[in-house]
């Protein structure tokens, strides 16, 4: 899977980013706050390893200030509470996403209700 | 228009070169104290939620008419407005804020265009946010809420009225003609964004901004001319301040705690926040700003009793950060805290 073949990579030059500013970054002192063992993370890293469960990429995620949803996809994840509101109405949303999928992300915004603007 | 996202209004600028995104959301954070002393800046301890006003019938009529989105907010509780415009290929954007329809950096009545004579907005990515009232060179009051209509806020003092309480702002993009010529790849766009407090139906309920605590904040002139700014894309919101302990009878959810004091963040030792500014000289502040009486004293005038949490603080350790377009940080002011703060 693409995306999970560059998550490792993708990791290590966010948290080298960091480290260059922030000894905090290294890749001990992240592991730890991330409840991970540094081997595992300088294998996962490496793309050694799959991307880890959702809890850690949490972490990862609030660590390296990325998007969470979006460090879940990388990591090949769906978050609990979409998964959850998925199988809540399976056939709606498949439906939805089917028919959202090849559309260009400028109409799929147009479908996010906006804010309105009212007399003042 | 923009959209309600994670809490925070989202701009977009589908036309616009490297189709440019801004986002405004709305910090919690601790009440600085009340005195002579200029304060470094509070952390951020997260967004206030933010919802639709249409949803919500039994807003005010007026309330509902405005449109726009509501917050909870506790009174004499502060806030900060945290800006957002990506990456360093995204144009800058021109930032106007007002509070009750009072421009919050010349003390004028909010007008939609922008202005020079003075300069009555901001601009990121130099001006990350904005904690309150420009009062003087480097100096602001910070946003205190309070009940509209029992005289506290700016707009009761300027005006002698209470109509409109709230923030208004405006977000205006770069022209795209100015923005390649000055990049040479890149266009701009503009959109300009108001936010209002809640009008006041019920004093209670609504609530306003007043002026609290001196705060060493930097609005600095704008590094670009006046025609660069694309002001055909205006787009507005009116945000609605609501009174926290109504809250959940509005929208069946909890509100947010009330943030900890300045005495107990002090205590605490988490870090206070410092920017360091560009060569852009500062905006000189308001006279009429700076001619409004303070939260804290109008609250001793009024009740006789000191607001609490007035006592002065040290400061624990001040983080400085540095200007730069592309914060790796969405909210590098935010305090990642394991309190329920």
């Amino acid at each position: 899977m693409q995306q999970c073949s560059t998550f490792g990579p993708h990791i290590r030059a966010l948290r080298e980013a960091k480290a260059k500013r922030d000894p905090a970054f290294s890749l001990r002192q992240l592991s730890v706050r991330c409840g991970v063992t540094p081997s595992y993370l300088s294998r996962l890293e490496r793309d050694d390893v799959a991307p880890p469960g959702e809890e850690v990429l949490r972490r990862l995620a609030g660590e390296l200030d990325q998007d969470v949803d979006v460090m879940l996809a990388m990591g090949g994840k769906i978050s609990t509470d979409l998964r959850k509101a998925i199988l809540a109405r399976p056939q709606l949303f498949a439906d939805v996403i089917r028919t959202l999928r090849d559309m260009p992300q400028e109409a799929v915004l147009r479908l996010v209700r906006e804010v309105r603007d009212g007399d003042w | 228009m923009p959209t309600l996202e994670k809490n925070a209004l989202v701009f977009r600028f589908p036309k616009s070169a490297g189709k440019a995104k801004f986002s405004v959301d709305f910090q919690r954070t601790l009440r600085i104290p009340d005195s002579d002393k200029d304060y470094p800046l509070p952390p951020g301890l997260g967004r206030f939620p933010l919802r639709h006003v249409e949803d919500y019938p039994n807003l005010p009529a007026q309330t509902r008419q405005r449109g726009g989105i509501v917050l909870p907010v506790w009174q004499s509780e502060a806030i900060w407005l945290n800006f957002n415009g990506g990456s360093r290929s995204n144009p800058p954007f021109a930032i106007k804020v007002a509070a009750g329809k009072i421009n919050a950096v010349t003390g004028e009545q909010w007008s939609t265009p922008l202005n020079r004579n003075p300069q009555d907005y901001m601009v990121w990515p130099e001006q990350p946010w904005l904690d309150g009232f420009a009062i003087a060179p480097g100096v602001i009051r910070q946003f205190v809420a309070m009940p509209l209509g029992e005289g506290y806020s700016v707009e009761e003092q300027l005006t002698g009225e209470a109509e409109w309480g709230g923030l208004q702002i405006s977000v205006t993009p770069m022209r795209r003609e100015a923005w390649e010529r000055r990049q040479e790849s890149l266009w701009t766009g503009l959109e300009e964004v108001s936010f209002c407090f809640l009008e006041t139906p019920m004093a209670s309920d609504e609530m306003s901004l007043g002026a609290g605590g001196r705060m060493q904040q930097v609005i600095e002139e704008d590094p670009y001319d006046l025609e660069d700014w694309d002001m055909r894309a205006t787009q507005r919101v009116f945000v609605t301040l609501w009174h926290a302990s109504r809250w959940k009878d509005l929208t069946g959810e909890a509100a947010p705690n009330a943030a900890p004091s300045a005495q107990d963040y002090a205590r605490s030792g988490l870090p206070w926040y410092a920017h360091y500014a560009t060569d852009q000289k500062p905006l000189p502040g308001s006279g009429a700003l700076d001619s409004v009486r303070s939260v804290a004293d109008l609250h001793k005038d009024k009740t006789g009793a000191t607001l609490p949490g007035s006592q002065d603080v040290t400061p624990g350790p001040v983080v400085h950060l540095a200007p730069d377009r592309t914060p790796e940080q969405e909210t590098p002011r935010e305090v990642k805290s394991d309190d329920s703060w």
